[in-house]
């Protein structure tokens, strides 16, 4: 992770509530792209993620004054954005695949080869098929590298329920990678 | 459990709890068949770097918080506007027809932002037609006062030339109807 230049977001947050309103740019700098992944990989499409997390920001200006704890800015963001992610893929279920096979092409360019190319994107096809939940915790231990214990404490839920998805979604993507072989 | 669940172990495995020689023999294989699969997760960076502008773009244009671009004169796009007042349509009391034109030959799009749309620079575009580049839309709006500005291209924001208008609060001129 980054190191966080700047300054802190709860001194940003104050300063948007108190009518610097374009400081609040400096949020959406901070943590578009690090959330950038998480809706693409959620969505299954770079192109569906990046209206998830414009979305998301605007919300979140709009609601700045219930973020209870601006030193928390980023944790109150993230559930509005994966509250959008959840409702996009309730929205729009059939339209993802495409476009994620679409997505993990370009990223192929960089490694592996066209073997594992093809690895990832079965996978990222695989993963679309999960249930939100389980999708969800796969994407944030095994994309964005969290434990169980930070998940748990993002989603204010217990690492015993975590890991239940977590290996439900094993065995679908197990089930998954053997059919498409 | 089915055949294609992983063994509990392997799911430990594959949680980072255990490695592959922690596992007993029998269960290497599926161990491996397990850890390829994690080697497949695609954790290329995903960069955004348009979400910024379009964001901001997003709550100034519901601010009204405008700053309409200047024409630059290069474009020598000659705009003049009329606007219409139509007679009253048969809606309810207190809407008027109102045309809007804008001579742009040479823009390849143009639409209006206004109070009436939240500002929005693509919620109304305008059709050309004819050959000298008249553009033009026809809306029903509520009686009173409104603000707006034609958006050429997407990105030039340019005021009625012929109509009043009003300082935004930048320092540019927003044109203003009244009806």
């Amino acid at each position: 992770m980054r190191p966080q230049t700047g300054p802190a977001d709860g001194d940003i947050v104050r300063a948007v509530l108190a009518g610097e309103r374009e400081r609040f740019a400096l949020l959406v700098e901070r943590y578009r792209d690090r959330y950038a992944r998480y809706a693409a990989r959620m969505l299954g499409s770079v192109d569906a993620a990046e209206d998830a997390v414009q979305d998301a920001f605007v919300r979140a200006y709009d609601q700045l004054e219930q973020c209870k704890d601006p030193d928390k800015f980023v944790g109150w963001f993230f559930l509005i954005l994966r509250n959008r992610c959840f409702a996009e893929r309730r929205r729009n279920k059939s339209a993802a695949p495409l476009e994620a096979a679409g997505g993990i092409e370009a990223a192929d360019r960089t490694e592996g080869g066209a073997e594992a190319a093809e690895r990832r994107r079965a996978l990222q096809l695989a993963l679309l098929e999960l249930t939100p939940d389980q999708r969800e915790v796969f994407v944030l231990k095994h994309v964005e590298g969290l434990s169980y214990g930070q998940i748990a404490e993002r989603l204010n839920t217990s690492v015993a329920s975590l890991k239940m998805r977590m290996h439900r979604a094993y065995d679908r993507l197990r089930e998954q990678l053997r059919d498409h072989t | 459990m089915s055949e294609h669940d992983f063994h509990p172990l392997v799911k430990q495995l594959l949680d980072g709890d255990l490695t592959l020689a922690d596992l007993p023999a029998e269960l290497r294989a599926e161990g491996e068949e397990a850890l390829s699969l994690l080697a497949a997760v695609d954790r290329e960076i995903v960069a955004m770097p348009a979400v910024t502008w379009r964001v901001m773009a997003t709550l100034e244009r519901r601010r009204r918080r405008l700053r309409p671009w200047l024409l630059a004169p290069a474009l020598a796009i000659a705009a003049a506007l009329l606007f219409v007042i139509l007679p009253r349509t048969p809606r309810p009391a207190a809407a008027v027809t109102v045309r809007f034109e804008l001579i742009a030959p040479e823009a390849r799009q143009v639409s209006l932002a206004g109070t009436f749309n939240q500002w929005d620079a693509r919620a109304t575009p305008l059709v050309r037609s004819g050959a000298n580049g008249t553009w033009t839309a026809t809306l029903t709006l509520p009686a009173g006062q409104h603000q707006y500005a034609f958006v050429v291209d997407g990105v030039r924001w340019v005021p009625d030339p012929g109509a009043p208008a009003v300082d935004d609060g930048f320092g540019r001129r927003n044109s203003v109807l009244t009806l």
